[in-house]
């Protein structure tokens, strides 16, 4: 009797994992074909399997393509999962694509995505004030290479931006959640008194019959 | 404004009962017709900032409304007119902008300046950031190949009655395709020519008389069927007749006795030379061409006569 049932629940186990190999399998089909991010729930509607099992499945997928192990690797990226090539491949790869994956960004792009990013949706005229220049040309060339996107207008009719899936994806970023808070970029309140005083002693210097010297 | 007042002048002087000549102002600091008021805001006798146009275009259609008309020509002009006066007025209120800016305290200022560079200089750091994320990215790939249509989630159905386009011009295709050319290497050309069917009647014609079926022996239908238009040939040119008893009987043919005398000879030269360009040559035979033709008959018909 005992016997029995130790073979029932252990065929039941086998069965099960047999389940959760197939599943993964599917899930490593789905990542494969689709070339964006794929979320958790739309894992499992397509697999038509329950969200702790596409969990469990996912998990195992993690191990089999931990780093090192295969040419690609399982990561969640942008607000879902998705299959990234294994850096140690990328010299192989340039050479069959004879480009880098990603041109670096100039320093224009770089803090007009800034500003997008931590401020979105965020109207170009804004990024202008921000950054005390236009930021017409880093816009243009943003939006060229997908990595940010119209939102709309805002009330005044400026396009507004956002930041899209594909620019979570190459900086490593599961959502924008990931940035880091941008006040940890202040100057001290030291730093911060210091300026002001400087900015006060310049504006005086420049009008010299300002009113508090009359 | 000038500009505006004389083309108000032209108006008045084409249709004075319906220009603004006739618009009367009873205003808090104004009381009389519109021209005036105009000529005084010019010259600056009526403050501007203390007249309320408002009450202008009230009373302008309270003057319409008097007159119950309204005339489209004089309403654009005093449309144009106020305006003008509204944009006047918008800038004396408004001030120059340097004084307005002379309103802001130092300190003000500085602060302002002070969100401004450190907005900028957090930005600054956060795209350092990104670009320490995109760099730590480096060699990490993604497939970027858009989803192949039939993988895509809708698919739209053809049209009905619609084709692949492939199919049309497939069609096009092979009719602007020359066929290849019919291979004849196998088929052996009979290779039988008049000319020479001619030069074997006559052969037999020296005789005076063959039957056909001695001309044609031991040949095939091609030959034979050619011998025939030799045959005919030589009746046309009066060379030779035939006689045939019975239907499929034998073909007895002799040659024209008759010799013909000079003048007709050329006669029948010039008439022979021109039956042999018509007459039909499948192909050119080796001995020969349509000039010789024309002599052969001359001689038979010597060789006839001399007989």
């Amino acid at each position: 009797m005992s016997s029995r049932a130790g073979e029932h629940g252990l065929r039941l186990v086998g069965e099960h994992d047999e389940q959760l190999l197939a599943l993964a399998r599917s899930i490593e089909a789905l990542l494969f074909l689709s070339p964006e991010p794929l979320a958790a729930g739309e894992l499992a509607d397509a697999a038509r399997a329950q969200q702790q099992d596409i969990a469990a499945a996912l998990a195992l997928l993690g191990e089999q393509y931990a780093p090192g192990r295969r040419g690609m690797q399982l990561r969640e990226l942008g607000g879902g999962y998705t299959l990234a090539s294994d850096p140690a491949s990328e010299d192989a790869a340039r050479r069959l694509f004879s480009r880098p994956r990603v041109a670096t960004l100039s320093p224009a792009q770089a803090e007009t995505l800034a500003i997008v990013a931590y401020l979105q949706p965020v109207s170009r005229p804004e990024i202008a004030r921000i950054r005390g220049v236009g930021a017409d040309s880093a816009t243009a060339s943003l939006l060229d290479r997908g990595l940010i996107e119209e939102a709309g207008t805002s009330q005044f009719g400026a396009a507004l931006y956002r930041t899209t899936v594909q620019f979570l994806k190459l900086f490593g970023l599961r959502s924008l959640d990931e940035l880091p808070d941008v006040a940890r970029w202040d100057p001290s309140p030291h730093e911060q008194a210091e300026l002001r005083e400087r900015l006060l002693r310049a504006g005086e210097a420049r009008s010299g019959d300002s009113p508090r010297n009359a | 404004m000038t500009g505006a007042a004389s083309r108000h002048d032209v108006a008045d002087a084409g249709a004075p009962q319906t220009s603004l000549t006739a618009l009367e102002l009873d205003l808090d600091v104004f009381s009389g017709p519109f021209d005036l008021l105009l000529a005084l805001v010019l010259r600056e006798e009526v403050d501007l900032l203390e007249l309320q146009l408002a009450d202008v275009v009230l009373g302008y259609l309270d003057h319409l409304e008097r007159r119950g008309e309204l005339d489209l020509e004089v309403a654009t002009e005093f449309i144009v007119l106020v305006a003008a006066l509204l944009e006047l007025k918008s800038r004396l209120m408004l001030g120059p902008e340097d004084e307005q800016l002379l309103d802001i305290e130092p300190e003000q200022a500085a602060e302002e300046l002070l969100a401004r560079m450190l907005d900028a200089r957090r930005y600054r750091a956060a795209a350092a950031h990104l670009r320490q994320l995109l760099a730590a990215e480096d060699g990490v790939r993604f497939r970027e190949v858009p989803l192949p249509a039939q993988l895509r989630k809708t698919i739209v159905p053809a049209p009905e009655g619609s084709h692949d386009p492939a199919l049309l011009g497939a069609a096009v295709g092979r009719l602007l395709t020359m066929p290849a050319a019919i291979d004849v290497r196998h088929i052996a050309v009979a290779r039988v020519s008049i000319a020479e069917r001619l030069a074997h009647l006559r052969d037999l014609l020296r005789r005076g008389s063959f039957s056909f079926n001695e001309a044609v022996a031991g040949v095939d239908r091609m030959t034979v069927a050619v011998t025939l238009f030799a045959l005919l040939e030589l009746y046309k040119r009066g060379e030779a007749d035939w006689e045939q008893r019975e239907c499929f009987g034998e073909i007895a043919v002799r040659a024209l006795v008759s010799a013909p005398v000079d003048g007709e000879a050329r006669t029948d030269v010039a008439a022979t030379v021109r039956a042999a360009d018509v007459a039909p040559r499948p192909e050119a035979p080796a001995h020969g061409d349509a000039l010789d033709e024309s002599h052969p008959p001359l001689a038979a018909a010597g060789t006839g006569g001399a007989r």
